[in-house]
């Protein structure tokens, strides 16, 4: 009985909070793009149809913005240990004076506020997060407007980061680092051996793979799986092209010399030659990979 | 015509007198390949890195045509059987 009258105040909080914006409402800029399911969950049915059970529904999806509590972001990580969900949810991000700063939805709160601490700390002093079970695009959408629509009745504005044009919060594609070169060109003399360039090199670089063409579109099956597991340890890496006749004339033979090993990718890590594609997957499924990486 | 199957498992026999040896020949149009698998007593108290380097060793002069050499297992006959032991025991369990 109880539980059922919290309900409909809550339902009924929510069609107020809806209708008192009919026209004049600012518009809502929807800088976070969700990512399409793969395999969506199946549709539960629901028996009812007409439109106050749904705002029930979509109310009873996340707690309101004013009565979910801020979790201090920790400037270690960008993220209080284990108090920010990693579920699917809608976060609002406030600075160190209190101030709303981001509203935004995400299938991965933890992840996302890690980000934007990384590309923005100065604006990231807390954060409330809701998360929404059941999570399929309408759901998500509904529970960002309802926390957007809660926030504009209250100060009167949107957000800074959520407003037309404003790119700080939104995520940037990864810039995939440049291959490493080891000579100006092919037409440059060399004054140094190329064995000692590639020394230096294998020593003042953590890991270094040496692969068959570029690393944004490596050019064998190997050199491909090479960077995609260091790609998922989210290793700091170089790479190097061997296929590369302009600037890295010379290195595949010197190389093989250097290391003692007939073929290619090549991966070093702390100087030292790890192995070939077959040992690094076998390294990386077994765990091996991961710890050598953190020494 | 490049190397053959043949004169890989031949030349790891003659090297590695391996008490168990697999080549696969997945040559695809684009020069020689192989997949191996090689049990060795020669393997004892050796890492994966070593093992790897002394299956080169053994087909230094097919390596010269070979476009690529993926060994899946290099191991001591003492692993091998551990592994076999493993596999059986999975399917019970």
């Amino acid at each position: 009985m109880a539980t059922l009258n919290l309900s409909s105040l809550q339902a009924l909080a929510f069609h107020r909070l809806s209708s008192s914006f009919p026209q004049s409402t600012p518009t809502l800029s929807f800088n976070f793009q969700p990512k399409p399911f793969a395999n969506p969950r199946p549709i539960s049915l629901k028996p009812y149809v007409s439109e106050k059970p749904r705002a029930r529904v979509v109310a009873l999806a996340v707690k309101s913005l004013g009565e979910t509590e801020a979790v201090a972001v920790s400037p270690e990580d960008g993220q209080s240990a284990g108090e920010l969900p990693s579920g699917s949810g809608v976060y609002a991000v406030y600075d160190t004076n209190g101030d709303v700063q981001f509203i935004g939805l995400s299938r991965n709160i933890a992840a996302s506020v890690a980000a934007h601490w990384k590309s923005v700390p100065e604006l990231c002093g807390s954060v409330k997060a809701g998360v929404v079970d059941e999570p399929d695009r309408e759901t998500l959408t509904q529970a960002w407007k309802s926390w957007m629509e809660e926030y504009i009745k209250v100060s009167g504005k949107v957000p800074p980061g959520n407003e037309s044009g404003n790119a700080t919060w939104v995520r940037q594609p990864p810039k995939r680092k440049p291959d490493l070169r080891l000579t100006p060109g092919h037409h440059m003399q060399l004054t140094v051996p190329l064995e000692n360039l590639i020394d230096a090199l294998v020593k003042e670089n953590k890991v270094v793979a040496f692969i068959k063409g570029p690393r944004s579109a490596p050019l064998c099956g190997f050199s491909q799986r090479v960077i995609a597991i260091l790609e998922n340890e989210g290793v700091d890496y170089e790479s190097v092209n061997v296929l590369d006749e302009e600037y890295n004339y010379g290195l595949r033979e010197t190389l093989k010399k250097y290391s003692n090993w007939p073929t290619f990718p090549q991966i070093f890590v702390d100087g030292e030659l790890v192995g070939g594609c077959d040992i690094l997957t076998s390294m990386y499924e077994k765990g091996e990979l991961a710890s050598l990486l953190k020494k | 015509m490049g190397v053959t199957k043949e004169e890989v498992e031949s030349s790891l026999k003659a090297k590695l007198n391996p008490s168990h040896l697999e080549v696969v020949d997945t040559s695809g149009g684009c020069g020689a390949s192989f997949v191996v698998e090689i049990v060795s007593e020669q393997f004892e108290g050796k890492r994966l890195l070593e093992r790897h380097r002394m299956v080169n060793a053994a087909l230094e002069e097919e390596m010269k045509q070979i476009h690529a050499l993926s060994i899946k297992k290099a191991v001591t006959p003492d692993q091998w059987k551990q592994q076999q032991e493993s596999n059986q025991s999975n399917p019970a369990a």
